[in-house]
């Protein structure tokens, strides 16, 4: 392995930069980081090189641990946005400089960096001074200069930003051919999906710090598991689907006959799932889809774009109520964006106001929980202002997902039955109060799976406290988990707690283990890296106690059976001191 | 091209007007009058007059100070500039406030205040003079006068220049396997010469004219002690104007050399810098 | 420029692996220690000397300073030339930014040479200069003692002297200001109909009011602490034409050390709130050129 970070964290100011990093980059491979500004990829790549210090993990090249080793002694070559190039020397001193510093003789100086100017297409400048070279004659110089002294790894942040299109797209070229002619282990940094998918041989897709995942670029857009991921890499519509043992619904008539993992007869869940622009077939009327049926819609506006023609298509068509809704809007009426081939259009020419029938060629269904919000009180005013959370808002817009309202008179009620046809999907918001255990029992009993509690003017949290009550509710637990943490730049913390601080030092090891296992099962299967704690005494005195610490910290807590919230966890969960997140995953429903 | 382009706001008979009357009347007039002092003489005399040897030992004192003072302010200022860029301690803002001290404080009131801190039994001087250095009355008090109303010269020139490093060089240079000492001697230093000379040059210039803080600490021995500036005042005591405006025409050639220098490499450091990216 | 790493984020040589070493420490502490330690030798220790010496014989010896006649005019005729050479130079250094910042003509790189030249001169020549003009052998010299009018070694001498000295201040502040911020604001307004007047003081004023007290407390604090121009001019006449400057070099060489370092406590202190306003002028974000 030519680069290996092992859970690399960089704080600034208690915040994670670079949130638990891990990953593996092969001998001559092309890999690029790819995500939004913020995203720690550029802090990340800085620490590979060794200009930035990281406050927890391990970085290895070619198998040595660097982590505490200079810039200068890792072997690196860097190429910078802004070409960083000395400015009064000139390219063959600029170039040279590497050989300079470890004393190499003029001669030999000179035909490495001749033998570096034909690589980068620069013969001749030798003697050039940078004031007088273009952008992209610069950042060729820079590259050249980076592989003077035969770096291990090359690092690029965001070499092509600062350049036209043109010269952009020239450069690119450039640079995979020297990749190629060298086969240098390679890291870039990108903000353009474009450039990714032109230059990688592996991409790693970051967000907040998180490295959320990584793969090939056909992988990545085809079958990606996140929603961010999903929309980053490419335009994207995301819509709510029903997921049930006939398959997938979208509410109403329509549906799409998939087999799809079935859950018990009757329960259905809530799942996003992502339909591409290009995937959507319009036709004039639904006999002549080819494609499953989604529902019918009117063309709003069409833009012509070159190769492509970009249409936005309204659902839904007036009289007939919108069944298709999107994930990451708040009420039912929206948009789909469409894009149709040249062929498409001349089969079936399309003109404003149209009236069409849409079906899916390719639906993929994102395996994230957490699918959309529902804020539940028992008026109005009060679910006015539970929607008007500042978490909740926050983690609505993070996660491209809509909070939707729904008044429930009988909230927490003990004594009501469970009501078959007014169960509940997805994720229920109430307000933190005293009682609101109550509600979160009768919304689990009404096939809520997850009960996010708010404090008012709760805020983002910094560390998130992870725990599950009993194994069975461990791998919901996990996935609700490391879906959250994709949107939160937060630390994660798991907490094991085990009974009787008599018996300590007895039990530690076997907790330890416990502890181990559930990492590596969070890092394996749901791409979480988190750390681990481990409390002795009573559970829910436990968690009260690392929630008092400090403040802004979120509690998820999974469990298997919603009577053990209020015999166990009243306190806890009437306390209105700090968010939690209740994970239920009911005993005999297959994990999800 | 017309005396003036034309342009759509008032007022350029009214202020061009009281600007050029003021500064004929303040500046112009005067200097004429200097000059046509100066030039009444016959060359000979002219020349007799600038090079008594009282005069050359007043020019030795003034410039070897000035020059010396300002190579002093050279190493130290350098030394402070960096420090007030690149390190956090504490007091840094207050004392950075206060490097422009000298440049408000009345010249004679760093005369006096200096004078006492270095005489024999002064706070410092108490010291030096048991080393057996006596810097009141001597050319050293001279020269650590002009230092100190160099100081903010040379420390307000360099520190932008510190500062506008940019910190991406020495990254890459560090990535390339350069040291810090290596990174100091090849990138920063050639960066930030220019702004050095230019304020070795402005704490030059002052220097040499330099005349409440110098002459409480100088002694004023003929010869010895005594500055250029001093030597025309006791001229024109002693009505000697010619002598006196002779001696000021020296100065005021030396001054505007100085200038000269001063704005050529303002333009030197400025084709240097030259915008690297876009 | 769009994805520079803001220099907060950034590492310094000390914190980033392999940089915390003995030598870099102590090469930090060793550069801090000399800074300090020359600083302190040539600024703080006169400027502490000023005060402990005023004080030396006691609180009341300092305030008796204040009362002795010869002390009291000097600061009387600092104060007055002040009050007349600043809003003099302020004037003028409207006029000439206006002129120059806001219209193109020949001979502007000579008018602003001009406006440098006083700083470039030594004191010494700046009150000799007009000794040379109006004193008993200058140009002028008969025909003003045959009027009985007296500028040298009187109040006009030092007030022109100081003038001399001073007035390349508010200009210097406020040229590069005003042609950095432009005239389209101004060229609005008188598109607009506003007249050159109400142009200046609406407009112009409020745009450049920080360089403008930056150039003012400048000119102030030079203004009532020149020495040598006024040296030059003033005749040192005690009681008549003594600045405070002149007063102290009086006192000292007569050795009244609590007399000299008492008015030169004055000025020490209106040196201070010279700087303190400069800071807070910087504060608001005002940049020098």
């Amino acid at each position: 392995m030519s680069i290996t970070l092992d859970q690399v964290t960089k704080l600034y100011q208690g915040v994670p930069v670079v949130n638990d990093v891990s990953l593996d980059i092969g001998d001559g491979e092309f890999f690029v980081l790819l995500g939004p500004s913020g995203s720690g990829k550029s802090t990340l790549l800085r620490a590979i090189a060794g200009l930035t210090g990281v406050d927890h993990g391990r970085i290895a090249l070619h198998g040595r641990d660097v982590t505490h080793v200079a810039a200068r002694r890792r072997g690196v070559g860097l190429v910078f946005q802004n070409y960083a190039l000395f400015r009064h020397m000139s390219v063959a001193d600029n170039i040279e400089f590497a050989l300079r510093v470890r004393r190499m003789r003029a001669s030999a100086r000179r035909e490495r960096r001749r033998e570096l100017l034909r690589l980068v297409a620069l013969e001749g400048m030798d003697q050039r001074l940078p004031a007088q070279l273009s952008g992209g004659q610069q950042q060729r110089v820079a590259v050249a200069r980076a592989l003077a002294h035969k770096p291990e790894v090359l690092l690029l942040d965001e070499p092509f930003g600062a350049l036209d299109a043109k010269i952009r797209e020239e450069l690119r070229r450039t640079i995979r051919e020297v990749q190629r002619e060298l086969g240098i282990t390679t890291v870039l940094v990108t903000h353009d999906q474009e450039e990714a998918f032109a230059l990688a041989d592996r991409i790693g897709v970051m967000n907040l710090g998180r490295l959320l995942e990584m793969g090939r670029p056909d992988d990545l857009y085809a079958r990606p598991t996140t929603r961010f991921v999903a929309t980053f890499l490419g335009a994207a519509n995301l819509l709510l689907v029903r997921q049930s043992s006939g398959g997938l619904s979208f509410g109403g008539d329509a549906s799409v006959n998939r087999s799809a993992e079935s859950t018990r007869p009757g329960r259905e869940r809530e799942m996003v799932a992502v339909l591409r622009p290009e995937e959507v077939e319009l036709a004039p009327d639904r006999s002549e889809l080819t494609a499953s049926y989604l529902t019918h819609g009117t063309v709003e506006e069409i833009l012509f774009g070159g190769s492509l023609e970009r249409m936005r298509v309204r659902l839904g068509n007036g009289a007939v109520n919108a069944q298709v809704v999107r994930a990451d809007s708040d009420n039912g009426t929206a948009f789909l964006e469409v894009t149709r081939s040249q062929h498409e259009q001349r089969a079936f020419p399309l003109a404003p106001g149209q009236t069409v029938a849409i079906g899916a060629r390719r639906l993929h269904v994102l395996p994230t929980p957490l699918s959309s919000f529902t804020a539940c009180a028992t008026s109005d005013a009060q679910a006015l202002v539970v929607c008007r959370n500042p978490l909740l808002t926050e983690l609505a817009v993070r996660m491209k997902t809509r909070v939707a309202t729904r008044i429930e008179p009988t909230l927490g009620a003990t004594a009501a039955s469970p009501d078959e046809s007014a169960s509940f999907v997805g994720a229920a918001v109430i307000g933190a109060r005293p009682g609101a255990v109550d509600c979160t029992e009768w919304l689990l009993r009404r096939g809520a799976e997850e009960v996010l509690i708010l404090p008012e003017n709760a805020v983002p949290p910094q560390r998130v406290l992870i725990h599950w009550v009993d194994e069975h509710a461990r791998r919901a637990t996990l996935a609700v988990s490391a879906s959250l943490l994709r949107h939160v730049a937060a630390e994660a913390v798991y907490v094991g707690i085990l009974p009787g601080a008599g018996t300590a030092d007895e039990q530690r090891p076997l907790g330890m283990r416990a502890l181990l296992d559930a990492r590596s099962e969070a890092q394996s299967v749901h791409g979480l890296d988190m750390r681990t704690e481990l409390h002795f005494g009573d559970v829910a005195r436990e968690l009260a106690r690392a929630l008092a610490e400090s403040p802004g910290q979120l509690l998820i807590l999974g469990v298997s059976d919603p009577a053990v919230l209020g015999e166990r966890f009243a306190a806890l969960l009437d306390a209105t001191a700090w968010p939690l997140l209740i994970v239920y995953q009911p005993p005999d429903a297959p994990r999800r | 091209m017309a005396f003036r382009r034309p342009s759509v706001l008032p007022g350029f008979g009214l202020t061009f007007g009281f600007t050029t009357f003021f500064l004929s009347a303040i500046v112009l007039l005067p200097l004429a009058a200097l000059v046509l002092m100066a030039a009444s003489m016959s060359w000979e005399q002219f020349l007799h007059v600038v090079s008594t040897p009282r005069a050359l030992g007043a020019y030795r004192l003034s410039f070897g100070a000035s020059l010396l003072a300002a190579g002093i302010n050279l190493v130290f200022g350098f030394i402070i500039a960096w420090t007030l860029v690149r390190y956090q301690f504490p007091g840094r803002r207050l004392i950075d406030a206060l490097i422009d001290m000298p440049f408000a404080l009345p010249t004679a009131v760093s005369g006096i205040a200096l004078t006492t801190v270095f005489a024999e039994n002064g706070w410092i001087g108490r010291y030096l003079s048991l080393a057996g250095i006596h810097v009141a009355y001597t050319w050293i008090g001279v020269t650590v006068a002009l230092t100190l109303i160099g100081m903010p010269f040379m420390v307000r020139t360099v520190q932008p220049a510190i500062a506008e490093v940019q910190r991406d060089l020495e990254d890459a240079a560090e990535t390339l396997g350069a040291g810090r000492l290596y990174v100091f001697r090849r990138i920063i230093l050639p960066t930030v010469l220019p702004a050095m000379l230019t304020g070795f040059t402005l704490a030059f210039a002052r220097a040499v004219g330099e005349y409440g803080s110098v002459i409480f600490i100088a002694g004023n021995l003929p010869m010895k002690t005594e500055i250029t500036p001093l030597l025309i005042v006791i001229r024109l005591e002693e009505f000697d104007y010619r002598g006196a405006a002779a001696l000021g025409v020296v100065m005021l050639v030396i001054s505007f050399a100085v200038l000269l220098a001063i704005n050529l490499l303002q333009a030197w450091g400025r084709r240097r810098i030259v915008a690297t990216g876009r | 420029m769009a994805g520079v790493l803001p220099d907060a984020l950034r590492d310094d040589a000390v914190t980033r692996p392999g940089g915390d070493t003995l030598w870099a420490r102590l090469l930090r502490w060793t550069l801090i220690a000399v800074s300090l330690a020359f600083l302190a030798a040539l600024l703080f220790a006169p400027l502490a000397t000023v005060f402990a010496t005023a004080l030396e014989h006691g609180l009341r010896l300092y305030l008796a300073s204040f009362a002795d006649a010869d002390t009291r005019s000097a600061v009387r005729l600092t104060l007055l030339t002040a009050a007349v050479v600043v809003p003099l130079n302020t004037l003028f250094g409207l006029a000439a930014s206006w002129c120059i910042a806001k219209f193109e003509f020949k001979g502007k790189s000579f008018l602003i040479t001009l406006i440098d030249l006083p700083l470039a001169v030594s004191p010494v020549i700046s009150g000799m200069v007009y000794v040379l003009l109006f004193g008993l052998q200058g140009w002028f010299g008969h025909y003003l003692q045959e009027h009985g009018i007296s500028i040298i070694f009187a109040l006009p001498g030092i007030i022109i002297a100081t003038m001399f000295v001073t007035f390349p201040y508010v200009a210097r502040e406020l040229i590069p200001l005003m042609q950095q911020l432009g005239n389209d604001e101004e060229e609005a307004a008188i598109t607009m109909g506003a007249g050159a007047w109400m142009t200046f003081f609406r407009v112009t004023l409020p745009k450049v009011r920080w360089g403008l007290i930056y150039g003012v407390i400048l000119c102030n604090a030079r203004a009532m602490g020149e020495f040598g121009a006024v040296s030059v001019v003033s005749g040192h006449i005690r009681g008549l034409t003594n600045t405070m400057p002149l007063h102290i070099e009086i006192l000292y060489n007569e050795y009244n050390f609590v007399g000299a370092f008492a008015v030169a406590s004055l000025l020490t202190l209106l040196a201070v709130l010279t700087l303190v306003i400069k800071t807070l002028v910087e504060r608001t974000g005002y940049k020098r050129r």
